[in-house]
């Protein structure tokens, strides 16, 4: 078990990494939309409203990257509020930053209050562990990192599984809410 | 009295030729020439005020000190002040060293370097545009520089859909916008709404939660 709590935490500093790091206000970040023809309408910019959104779901190929230092977050359709610095990154979202890698069929994140949220088919994989569950939500201020719903942690020889976890980054904390079942290879080498 | 058979000849021969130097004469010589093409004299004005109209409406006013009309084209040169407007009212101002207006065609060529100068901060810098009357359009064949709101535009090609205010930029379009800027290959601005529509691909670079 302890093996297992020790891929978690490292689950946990890769996360601090991608997130706490990697979001921070005030860094120099690059949002790229590539394989468009040139003809093809990408996106619209509403200076009044402040709102960027651009749609290439329909496009083969096409893909809208945007990278904030070492971390990269990618998917087909964006909304970005930059007034209130809020991003939504909808239809295969993927956030990478080195071996650390989360998808979901949305990810959002609200700059003003310093969150980050994940939702649908969310997992995040790291050298360790991958974890599966329905929703993540992620606070800066905190440093926590909770995951909900169908939640399924996987190590190289165990699974736990379980509704509700939650990750104290901060105190390098792992929390698991209610019934959570575990299943651990314990053949010793 | 009879004359030889020679002789006969001789004066048959003398009388053909004499004809013909008659024909070629009167033909070559003495015909007047055909009448010259016309072609209108130019008119030079000095220190003029020119307006342009379109059904009725006052669509640009001009004041140059020099204009020259040869048929269908004005040339105008040593422009002091020149004004486009739109419901009668100022709407551009520009300056510009020299103009042709082809009448036929209601295009106005504005011959660099042209610097157009509007409301709002309004500052466009082009080595030639060119003002479409018929279709109300502004075009900047080659590269053009817009200060706009703020905003600092580039592209290698611009047109502006002056009743639609509609603004096309094409090729190498680059837009700073405070801490932003966009590199794109082709979009739209549509003045009015402040909304811009991106072609193909896109980069933007900026600093995330910078105003």
């Amino acid at each position: 078990m302890t093996k297992k709590l020790v891929g978690l935490m490292w689950l946990v500093v890769l996360w601090a990494c991608a997130c706490g790091m990697g979001l921070a206000q005030g860094q120099t970040g690059r949002l790229e939309i590539t394989g468009v023809p040139p003809e093809v309408s990408t996106g619209r910019y509403d200076r009044q409203a402040g709102v960027f959104a651009a749609d290439v779901s329909g496009i083969e190929g096409a893909l809208i990257h945007v990278t904030f230092e070492e971390v990269q977050i990618t998917g087909q359709k964006l909304e970005w509020r930059t007034d209130d610095d809020y991003l939504v990154f909808t239809q295969g979202a993927a956030l990478t930053k080195e071996d650390f890698t989360l998808t979901a069929d949305a990810v959002e994140y609200f700059g003003e209050e310093k969150k980050l949220r994940a939702a649908g088919n969310v997992v995040v994989i790291t050298k360790d562990a991958t974890v599966y569950a329905d929703e993540l939500d992620y606070n800066e201020e905190t440093d926590e990192a909770v995951f909900t719903g169908k939640v399924k942690v996987e190590f190289e020889d165990g699974v736990l599984e379980g509704t509700k976890f939650v990750m104290l980054l901060e105190k390098s904390e792992l929390q698991f809410f209610g019934a959570f079942q575990g299943l651990f290879n314990t053949e010793r080498e | 009295m009879s004359l030889s058979a020679k002789a006969k000849r001789i004066i048959l021969f003398s009388a053909a030729l004499v004809a013909v130097i008659l024909f070629v004469a009167y033909r070559y010589l003495l015909q007047p020439p055909p009448p010259a093409v016309s072609v209108p004299p130019s008119v030079q004005l000095v220190q003029s005020r020119l307006v342009g109209r379109r059904e009725g409406q006052r669509q640009w006013e001009i004041i140059s000190r020099s204009v020259l009309q040869e048929g269908d084209v004005v040339t105008l040169s040593d422009l002091e002040r020149m004004v486009v407007f739109q419901d009668e009212e100022p709407y551009l101002h520009i300056q510009t060293p020299r103009a042709q207006w082809l009448r036929k065609t209601e295009v106005l060529q504005l011959y660099g370097p042209v610097v157009v100068e509007g409301e709002e901060g309004l500052r466009l810098e082009s080595g030639y545009l060119e003002w479409q009357g018929q279709t109300g359009r502004l075009l900047s064949p080659g590269p053009v520089q817009i200060l706009w709101r703020g905003m600092e535009i580039r592209a290698q090609e611009m047109s502006l859909d002056m009743e639609e205010g509609l603004m096309y930029l094409r090729r190498g379009v680059e837009i700073r916008d405070g801490a932003f800027t966009w590199k794109l290959e082709e979009a739209a601005y549509n003045l009015d709404a402040e909304s811009m529509d991106f072609y193909g691909n896109v980069v933007l670079e900026g600093e995330a939660g910078s105003d």
